[in-house]
């Protein structure tokens, strides 16, 4: 285990550094973990615990956590590998204040002037840097000045073809910083180049780890598990950080689970750790856990708005419509053109059935962020709701373009396709999502339904898709109880019976009642009385019993023609004998 | 939703309006002068006037010029005042240093148009109409400047500049040298030029032997073609010249790499989406004609920079679709499709359905139905095709949509058809469409017939006339295959006669052709304007730029005219198609029918004719049934010399029947030289082309068995031969296959001829003769009489007579349509017939036939047959005395014995 004292002096450096070179949201992420580190009793101040002092249940879980992970041995983190880099001297330093403040400005061609001469690594970078930050800015802008009838025009971001040159000049002599490098990446990535961007971005973070931007572009680059284990990266305790995130974008849950949980250890009140945590409890479904997760999150820190829609997400699960409309008046009063306030307050409309005017605040939150992956998929949902198809496909298959591995999309486009009749076509789709996310009886079902329409009618195959949401642990149900109507109705009276029981127990498990229940137990009390188990027969009539309605009088029935059976033995024998 | 309603791209400024503005400015200067300063005759002025209304009209084609070309253009145009003219428009351009200039200029343009009463205008002054044409453009222009905001200024004001820094940066090397020696400039510009002309058409040449020497018949994709490569190929050439300049390295990555980048972003002047729609078009019929051997790669990186300028035309999709189609990845053209319709929701670009009310709720999924269905056609997954095709026929129901409806019909019946299905039922039992449901107790060919009567009757009331014409085609094509009986009506009064009908097939191909004189009500002109524009400024060219364009002219040689015509009626490609196909379906039933000289002339006339602008699947077809004629009438050499050239052309081509045509050949070589080895390995192969589904691809397999008892019974084993037969025979019925049945009864009629029991093989071959000629198959019930004739004499030379009558009956048919083999035959036989009566003297007679047998044998390489010729020859000459020539021909027949009995030694020369 890394002492905390260590890893704590780490960060403050590169705070220092990381803010030193304009690189505002690597810092911001740094200082996040730096409080997020248990404090030293000995400067235990008030003041210090105020981001500590968390609700119950976050004590809870750190108290757990803390059993589990003392005993561990160090493993993994090697944690003298990387020393600090030290600072080289900035030769006008004068000239880089300026520089910096116009920066911290937002000007940055001004400032990529003024360090124009300036031959210090620092100042390189932060020219670099400013220069494609401005470029990107005029790229935005002029996307918007150039949409045409048929879509954005094809603006790119002039600077880089020079930067690029630049800094593989750069790279070439050795004059380059990981910063440089890290810069460099950014911009290979941007003019397409994935594997050189991937060896400069590691570069990069293997002599500085502490650059949390460098890891990102890095995670996003690693669409693949193949590529993440291909990636050549020395250890630090930064990197676990990076393979958390990078399991939970590849679907691997448990994985980023187990990391967050051990690097829990060490950062224990970190917020970034606690809203990831939900993240991958959101997408195993745990709800609850990832509520309190998040009351915890904003007690502590009442301002965000960062992964808030996921929680409204939740509330929407959830419908609770209060809470959804505490944290969408909340997020509307900290910063309302953030695309996640827009979401919050769009799934707030979605869930009082006013859909126009959520697809309006989706649509909201598309403008500030045109790739903002959920509004695409919520934004299908709603047109789902008011029954327009066409808008509804449109709206999925953008989310599919940005994320191909968006299985909700592909699931919405099945469903979409399969509103406007067209079963077949839409099964396609449903074997598109059930590819990404293979352990989700959801969509088993809805594919099994698929194959269950009548226009298709391919039952077998239906039954094969119900087994497997069976195997995926069917929470509500549906799928035991169309395996045992199927089989009836193909005739096959023993597998029939088999799952009849089975749903039965799982009804008697959970404590249910309902229609579902009494077909079942109609069906195999005259099942097993066909097959003369009198026993078992008997048994389900008398369970019927407790039902009023015409079952009953046909338990009634049955229980008579038991009794009279099992009186009436010798007889049957003599039909079945004749001498 | 933004991708339901979207309106046509307005009239942007280019920087190369601008300069055709300031070309105007010169033509018509607001002074009063009746001839503009520069100008030295009305006719040049003319001239000017005639070039400018061209660019004008070819400013709504996808590709702008550079300005390099324009001033070469010019230079052209302007004959001795060229020098002048680029300077004015050069010099005007760089006198734009701000967005202001802009501004002064387009007030300025404001001045050269008259007023709109024209009264006042003075009879030697040269006004602009404001609503000529020239009129029109200068006034869209101002008004399109006019709309721009700041920013849209801004941008052309960019752009301006990135236009003549292109012109000059080819030029700017000169510049350092410049001392007013225009001429010296001049000239090495010229060889500059001429060095960058040199290399493109090299490139260009080298394109065309990478992709198998095939002439690029189409014109217009073809000149695009060539604008983009040689856009490409120009800034290669002009980084090279620079760099070189510099440091005296071949090309480097990265300046190539920046040339690239330049063509992304500048060359391409986004044009209206009603252009692109166009554009794309032309570049989907391109795909399909030229198949595969079309670059895919080119095709995708061309997609690649239209989808990245224009996110939300999604036609690009279906053209990546179309791509991949032909390239034979299903798995991107699957992707592709779905994404297109997922965008587009059917209703963008197809203009085969009008777009009706209510549809835009509703999208027209239907359709994405349809284009799945015949994906998977394509793909060969016939059963998710037939699955995808009733979903489509059912929704279309649903939506009334009956132009859909009519197509997905057709389309089946084409799968049905082509492919067969064996389980049909279960697949078609299940649907609820009333169409196919009602079907499902019928065959196949029933269910074909009445998916195109159903389709035909839509596509009729709908006013379809491609797609009557087509399902006239197919309908011909069924009455061509299929017997005819009445369809719903088993009783016993009906009658069970089987028969085809000649004079339907006739009508109905006439109908289908029909569609010539009929398609021009249609208004379909989607294309057709932006490819007759930039025609149109080509030939205005052509009597000035020959340097330019005498490239272009050596590599379209045939139907030159034909084009010419194209472009003057501009008949749409679907519909030179249909009419193509008309004339394929001719051939193909002339050679049913038996007669091979009109076979081959239609087929002659479908590849003079319609060879451009047919899909490369019909031109393959047809060059196949050439061969097979070369290979029946001229023998196997230029049969084969004639292969070769056609698997370089079509290899490349998905579902190529080159493969199976060769097989055959070389089956039918190999059977003849006695190779039987090889004869049975080219059997199996055959067989093993055709799919293993039952009830698919069945006249493959039917081919494949019938070749392989044929082979038995090269190799003398009867028994199993027959028992090949047999079974064939019985699958033939139960496919109801008539036409087959009749080749198979001959074959079994063959065999026990051969087996020497004459006597079985004659009902045979009267049961033969008898279904020839209630399916009006001439030529095959010429040779079964052939065949019933040798029976005859098989059971003694008493029949001879008889045999001789019949034969001499069939003779005008055999020897006029037959091929080789059938002739030689037939020869042969008559020789034999003479010489078993014994009595016989006209020897005269019996050598002429047994000479000309022995001709034809050795063309065909028939060593068999020609051996016995041959003996009969000498045996002939024998009797005559003639020892010299019998000597002849019995070391001939020698030779032929060597040879069949060493079949390996002759080194097979195509295997």
């Amino acid at each position: 285990m890394v002492s905390k004292e260590s890893c704590r002096n780490e960060i403050r450096a590169a705070i220092e550094q990381l803010s030193e070179r304009c690189l505002h949201s690597a810092a911001k992420w740094a200082g996040e973990q730096l409080v997020g580190i248990e404090q030293d009793p000995s400067n235990f101040t008030p003041s210090n615990t105020r981001f500590q002092r968390g609700s119950s249940s976050i004590r809870r879980r750190f108290s757990t956590h803390e059993s589990i992970s003392t005993p561990q041995p160090s493993v993994g983190f090697s944690h003298a590998a990387t020393p600090l880099p030290e600072e080289d001297e900035v030769t006008d330093c004068d000239l880089y204040y300026l520089a910096k403040s116009y920066f911290n400005c937002r000007e940055y061609r001004r400032a990529s002037h003024v360090l124009r001469d300036q031959m210090s690594k620092k100042s390189v970078f932060l020219r670099c840097y400013a220069l494609y930050l401005a470029g990107e800015k005029r790229k935005e802008e002029e996307m918007i000045e150039l949409e045409g009838s048929l879509g954005k025009s094809d603006a790119i971001n002039r600077e880089l073809v020079s930067l690029e040159r630049e800094l593989s000049a750069l790279k070439r002599t050795g004059a380059i910083d990981s910063f440089g490098l890290y810069l460099y990446g950014v911009v290979l990535k941007e003019k397409g180049n994935e594997t050189l961007a991937r060896a400069s971005l590691v570069e990069s973070v293997n002599s500085y780890p502490w650059n949390w931007n460098a890891w990102s572009e890095l995670q996003s680059l690693c669409t693949s598990i193949e590529i993440l284990n291909s990636l050549n990266l020395s250890n630090h305790w930064m990197k676990e950080f990076f393979l958390a995130s990078a399991y939970q974008e590849l679907r691997m849950h448990t994985e980023s689970l187990a990391k967050y949980e051990y690097l829990q250890g060490i950062f224990s009140f970190s917020n970034y750790i606690q809203a990831q945590t939900a993240k991958a409890q959101y997408s195993l479904r745990e709800f609850d856990q990832v509520e309190i997760i998040f009351e915890g999150l904003l007690r502590n820190d009442p301002y965000r708005v960062e992964d808030m829609d996921l929680y409204s997400n939740v509330l929407y699960a959830k419908e609770a419509c209060a809470a959804l409309s505490y944290l969408a008046h909340k997020v509307f009063l900290t910063d309302k053109y953030r695309p996640e306030s827009c979401c919050i307050i769009g799934n707030y409309y979605s869930l009082k059935g006013q859909h126009e005017k959520a697809v309006m605040y989706f649509r909201r939150a598309l403008k500030l962020n045109k790739k903002f992956l959920s509004a695409w998929t919520l934004m299908g949902h709603e047109y789902v709701e008011m029954k327009n198809t066409p808008a509804a496909i449109d709206a999925y298959r953008r989310a599919v373009d940005i994320n191909p591995c968006d299985y909700r999309a592909w699931y919405g486009l099945g469903q979409a396709y399969e509103m406007s009749g067209m079963p077949f076509y839409a099964l396609h789709y449903f074997r598109k999502s059930i590819f990404f996310l293979p352990n989700d009886s959801r969509l088993w079902i809805a594919m099994a339904k698929c194959y269950q329409t009548e226009q298709i009618y391919m039952l077998e195959e239906a039954i094969k898709c119900y087994k497997r949401a069976v195997n995926c642990t069917d929470t509500e149900g549906i799928a035991l109880n169309q395996l045992a109507k199927l089989h009836q109705k193909l005739g096959r009276e023993e597998e029939a019976a088999v799952y009849f029981e089975k749903d039965l127990e799982r009804m008697d498990g959970e404590g249910l009642e309902g229609p579902n229940m009494l077909e079942a137990l109609v069906f195999l009390a005259t099942h097993f009385k066909t097959h003369k188990k009198f026993e078992e027969a008997e048994v389900y009539c008398t369970r019927i019993l407790d039902y009023s309605g015409p079952e009953k009088e046909k338990a009634k029935s049955l229980l008579r023609g038991i009794r009279m059976e099992k009186t009436g033995f010798p007889s049957m024998d003599m039909e079945h004998f004749p001498l | 939703m933004a991708g339901l309603t979207r309106t046509a791209g307005a009239f942007a400024v280019t920087p190369h309006k601008i300069s055709v503005c300031i070309l105007l400015q010169l033509y018509a200067p607001s002074a009063q002068m009746s001839l503009p300063f520069p100008f030295s005759s009305v006719s040049q002025h003319n001239r000017l006037g005639l070039y400018l209304l061209s660019l004008t009209k070819s400013c709504d084609d996808i590709f702008e010029p550079k300005l390099e070309d324009l001033i070469n253009q010019l230079r052209e145009v302007g004959e001795d005042m060229d020098a002048w003219l680029t300077d004015h428009l050069t010099n005007r351009f760089s006198s734009l240093t701000s967005p202001d200039d802009l501004l002064n200029f387009f007030n300025d343009m404001r001045g050269i148009l008259g007023s709109l009463d024209s009264v006042a205008a003075q009879d030697d002054q040269i006004i602009l109409d404001p609503n000529s044409i020239l009129g029109m453009f200068v006034r869209r222009c101002i008004l399109a400047f006019n709309l721009l905001s700041f920013e849209g200024v801004c941008h052309l004001f960019t752009s301006i500049e990135v236009y003549c820094r292109e012109a000059h940066s080819s030029s700017a090397q000169y510049d350092a040298s410049n001392d007013n020696l225009e001429s010296l400039i001049q000239h090495d510009q010229m060889d500059m030029e001429k060095y960058i002309m040199d290399k493109a058409t090299e490139e260009i040449k080298l394109q065309k032997n990478a992709s198998g020497s095939i002439p690029f018949h189409l014109h217009t994709p073809e000149a695009l073609f060539k604008v983009t490569e040689g856009l490409l190929v120009t800034r290669k050439e002009k980084s090279r010249a620079s760099t070189k300049k510099i440091e005296a390295t071949p090309i480097t990555r990265a300046s190539s790499s920046t040339a690239d980048d330049n063509l992304v972003d500048e060359s391409l002047f986004l044009r209206t989406n009603y252009q692109i729609q166009g554009f794309l078009m032309e570049q989907a019929d391109a795909i399909e004609t030229h198949g595969s051997s079309l670059s895919s790669s080119s095709i995708e990186s061309f997609l690649q920079k239209l989808q990245n300028l224009a996110p939300e035309l999604h036609r690009v999709h279906f053209l990546r679709y179309l791509n991949k189609l032909h390239s034979d990845d299903y798995f991107a053209a699957l992707d592709n499709l779905l994404r297109y319709f997922d965008y587009s929701a059917g209703t963008e670009g197809f203009d085969l359905v009008p777009p009706s009310a209510g549809c835009s709720m509703n999208g027209r999924y239907e359709i994405a139905l349809l284009c799945l269905g015949m994906m998977h056609f394509r793909f060969g997954h016939p059963n998710l095709a037939l699955e995808v095709l009733t979903e489509a026929v059912r929704v279309s129901q649903q939506v009334s949509n009956d132009t859909c409806l009519a197509y997905t019909l057709a389309a089946m019946s084409n799968l049905l058809s082509e492919m067969g299905i064996a389980s049909t039922t279960s697949v078609l039992g299940s649907s609820y469409s009333p169409v196919t449901s009602t079907a499902s107790s019928l065959s196949v060919q029933q269910r074909v017939y009445i998916l195109l009567k159903e389709s035909l009757r839509r596509a009729d009331s709908l006013k379809l006339r491609r797609l009557v014409a087509s399902n006239h085609l197919a309908m011909a094509k069924f009455e061509l295959m299929h017997v005819q009986r009445p369809l719903l009506s088993f009783g016993p009064k009906a009658s069970m006669r089987h028969k085809t009908c000649p004079v339907s097939v006739c009508k109905e191909i006439r109908l289908g052709a029909h569609l010539l004189s009929d398609f021009s009500a249609e208004s379909s002109t989607m294309t057709i304007d932006g490819t007759l524009s930039s025609v149109w400024l080509k030939d205005l060219q052509k009597p000035w730029g020959q340097p330019v364009l005498s490239q272009e002219s050596g590599s379209r040689k045939s139907s030159t005219f034909f084009q010419f015509c194209d472009h003057l009626v501009s008949i749409p490609g679907s519909v030179s198609q249909i009419i193509g196909a008309s004339y394929l379906l001719r051939a193909t039933s002339w050679e049913l029918y038996g007669s091979a000289p009109m076979a081959r002339m239609n087929t002659l006339v479908y590849a003079t004719l319609f060879g451009d602008s047919s899909s490369s699947s019909d031109a393959e077809l047809a060059y196949l049934k050439l061969i097979q004629h070369l290979a029946l009438y001229k023998g196997y050499k230029d049969a084969f010399a004639a292969l070769k050239i056609a698997e370089e052309k079509f290899l490349t081509v998905s579902k190529s029947k080159v493969l199976l045509l060769k097989l055959q050949l070389l089956h039918e070589h190999a059977l003849h030289r006695g190779n039987l080895k090889l004869a049975q390995r080219m059997c199996n192969e055959l067989g093993g082309l055709a799919s293993t589904t039952m009830g698919v691809d069945m006249e493959q397999k039917v081919e494949a068995s019938l070749r392989e008892a044929r082979t038995l019974l090269a190799a003398k084993q009867y028994s199993q031969a027959a028992k090949v037969a047999h079974s064939l025979f019985c699958t033939c019925h139960k496919f109801s296959l008539q036409i087959e049945k009749a080749s198979v009864l001959l074959l079994l009629a063959e065999i026990h001829k051969k087996s020497g029991n004459a006597v079985l093989g004659l009902p045979y071959a009267l049961a033969s003769i008898s279904f020839c000629q209630s399916f009006n198959l001439d030529l095959l019930k010429a040779s079964a009489t052939l065949t019933l004739a040798e029976l005859w004499l098989g059971l003694g030379s008493n029949h001879a007579k008889r045999a001789l009558d019949l034969l001499h009956g069939a003779f005008p048919m055999i020897l006029g349509h037959g091929g080789l083999e059938l002739r030689a035959r037939a020869y042969i036989f008559e020789a034999n017939c003479y010489l078993s009566n014994p009595s016989f003297s006209d020897s005269d007679t019996v050598l002429d036939s047994l000479r000309q047998a022995s001709d034809e044998l050795q063309a065909l390489e028939y060593h068999e047959l020609a051996a016995e010729a041959l003996y009969l020859m000498a045996m002939v000459y024998d009797k005559l005395g003639q020892i010299e020539e019998r000597e002849e021909a019995a070391t001939m027949f020698k030779k032929h014995i060597t040879a069949l009995e060493n079949p390996q030694n002759e080194e097979p020369n195509m295997a």
